[in-house]
């Protein structure tokens, strides 16, 4: 079974396409079959960040069934086992996805015959982006150390919770429970996982399960653009009030040093980790990678991977 | 949102029930930082009651630990309620012998802060404070006076500024040539004003005069 991991986290501009593209491609380096998916509908550039133009195969090819699965519509990039699905050639409204054409891309990502499927998603908390999110348990968080950012991490997980008390509730007919309660949650001060408090009062019954079902999602955070003059502990902290304040498992992963030569990269359109493999926030990223593939980063592992 | 509801001392400091002095102090003080309201990962994660709340529980276990009698009192209590299953029998010896274990009583700098402010609106020592702060040179016996009538021990001092009680005392009682050098002192001077409350600068000043004073008496002078 492929391991999907989608990258999000609220804030625009904080690096989810750039990690996204630089840990596929560290795995895909590692000997694992990657497929990197842009869902930032409407605004997708992952191709550039991997050095390719626009590939005319893509998420449209496959919606309007030109292809006929996900799997062909990936296109493999200059990185060996590394394969990309691009939406940039998707029509122009895109960014709207109907509901049914939502259901049918989450559905074939969760059967894509790779090891790795990583997910770029969009900023914001919009529909999409929460339901491709919810693609998979596990998640990966970008957040960069600054309040703005750190705001809207805890926004994007509340609404990550939200949007999954509404499929479940639907799904298993607590529908008369959210029609009552969701009067209560329009209530000003209200914060959206306090509709599990407010559920509670309406039906104690269901308590196990919802906080079973959400205990049962992991996310991984990691600290991006991460300048000197930060304090080093912020991601433990972080990862601690979390664990302790939400209902799932948080595990932090690591912070990536600021370096201004990603932009650099990013002009030359050359994945930074090719260009400078031996900076700083290159070793950050490979240490990320390596603990996503649970593995344990040793000199000879970390030699191998450029 | 999952608060603290439900959570022993212990757990809320995040500690094991066997910890010492030390650890308490410096689970409490990580605690403190990860909640104040200027936090950055917890700030807006909170309301202000929410937050009042949080800090409150976190001052109510360290008190409450950090207290002989009653931590006992408080472990024994979760014994019987069944929350744990029997008390640590080596954690005596412990805590007796932490590094700051001459300074049991905690001391609160905010609790500090307003007794002090409150003995300062009082005749008296308004009148003595505005007394020794008009003269041109203070010398260390003005300070001790000042420090005595607001009532502040010079142990809390140490507590708070990390200054050891030994210079302080030096400095209270003008062992100028135990002193240290003018930089660090300027600094020690500044912080023991703050706790009192003065203008910082006056004392700078002041004691700097009344030093070079004595220098000077004592090159024309020499024993």
């Amino acid at each position: 079974m492929a391991e999907i991991y989608p990258i999000g986290g609220g804030k625009g501009g904080v690096g989810k396409s750039f990690i996204t593209a630089s840990l596929g491609a560290l795995i895909a380096k590692w000997g694992k079959k990657v497929v990197l998916i842009d869902l930032d509908l409407g605004a997708s550039n992952l191709h550039t960040l991997l050095g390719m133009n626009s590939p005319k195969i893509g998420l449209n090819s496959f919606l309007n069934k030109t292809v006929k699965n996900l799997e062909s519509a990936a296109v493999p990039t200059m990185i060996p086992n590394l394969f990309l699905i691009s939406s940039f050639h998707c029509y122009m409204e895109i960014a709207n996805l109907f509901y049914a054409q939502k259901l049918k891309i989450i559905d074939s990502i969760k059967t894509l015959p790779f090891d790795y499927i990583l997910l770029d998603l969009g900023p914001g908390t919009n529909f999409n982006t929460l339901d491709f999110f919810l693609t998979s348990k596990e998640g990966i968080l970008i957040c960069t150390p600054e309040p703005t950012s750190i705001e809207n991490s805890f926004r994007f997980i509340k609404t990550v919770y939200f949007r999954k008390l509404k499929q479940m509730m639907k799904k298993n007919s607590f529908d008369s429970v959210f029609k009552n309660t969701s009067s209560d949650l329009n209530r000003p001060g209200i914060n959206p996982p306090d509709i599990i408090e407010v559920v509670l009062k309406h039906d104690p019954e269901k308590e196990e399960f919802l906080r079973n079902t959400l205990s049962k999602f992991k996310f991984k955070i990691i600290f991006n653009q991460f300048r000197n003059n930060v304090d080093p502990t912020l991601g433990d902290q972080f990862e601690n009030v979390c664990n302790r304040h939400f209902y799932s498992i948080f595990q932090f992963l690591g912070n990536i040093s600021y370096d201004s030569r990603i932009h650099d990269a990013i002009f030359s359109k050359i994945l930074y980790i090719h260009k400078y493999p031996h900076t700083q926030s290159a070793a950050d990223l490979k240490k990320i990678a390596a603990q996503i593939m649970n593995k344990i980063p040793s000199a000879s592992f970390a030699k191998d991977m450029l | 949102m999952k608060k603290f509801d439900g959570l022993n001392y212990y757990e809320i400091l995040k500690i094991p029930m066997s910890s010492s002095y030390f650890e308490i102090k410096r689970a409490y003080k990580d605690a403190l930082s990860l909640y104040n309201e200027d936090s950055i990962v917890t700030y807006s994660l909170f309301s202000k009651e929410e937050r009042d709340k949080i800090i409150e529980n976190i001052e109510n276990a360290f008190s409450t630990l950090t207290d002989d009698p009653k931590r006992a009192a408080y472990d024994q209590m979760l014994v019987d309620s069944g929350q744990v299953e029997t008390l640590i029998p080596s954690r005596e010896k412990q805590y007796a012998s932490t590094p700051l274990s001459s300074m049991h009583t905690s001391v609160n700098e905010n609790h500090l802060f307003s007794r002090v402010k409150e003995k300062l609106l009082t005749e008296n020592v308004k009148t003595l404070s505005d007394e020794i702060l008009l003269k041109e040179r203070l010398s260390g016996d003005d300070l001790k006076k000042l420090r005595k009538a607001v009532g502040v021990k010079i142990q809390e001092i140490q507590y708070i500024t990390k200054i050891r009680a030994s210079v302080l005392k030096a400095i209270e009682e003008n062992r100028f040539e135990e002193l240290p050098p003018d930089t660090y002192l300027r600094g020690f001077l500044r912080s023991y004003a703050k706790i009192l409350q003065i203008n910082p600068q006056k004392v700078v000043d002041g004691y700097s005069k009344t030093i070079s004073l004595a220098k000077k008496t004592n090159v024309l002078d020499p024993k």
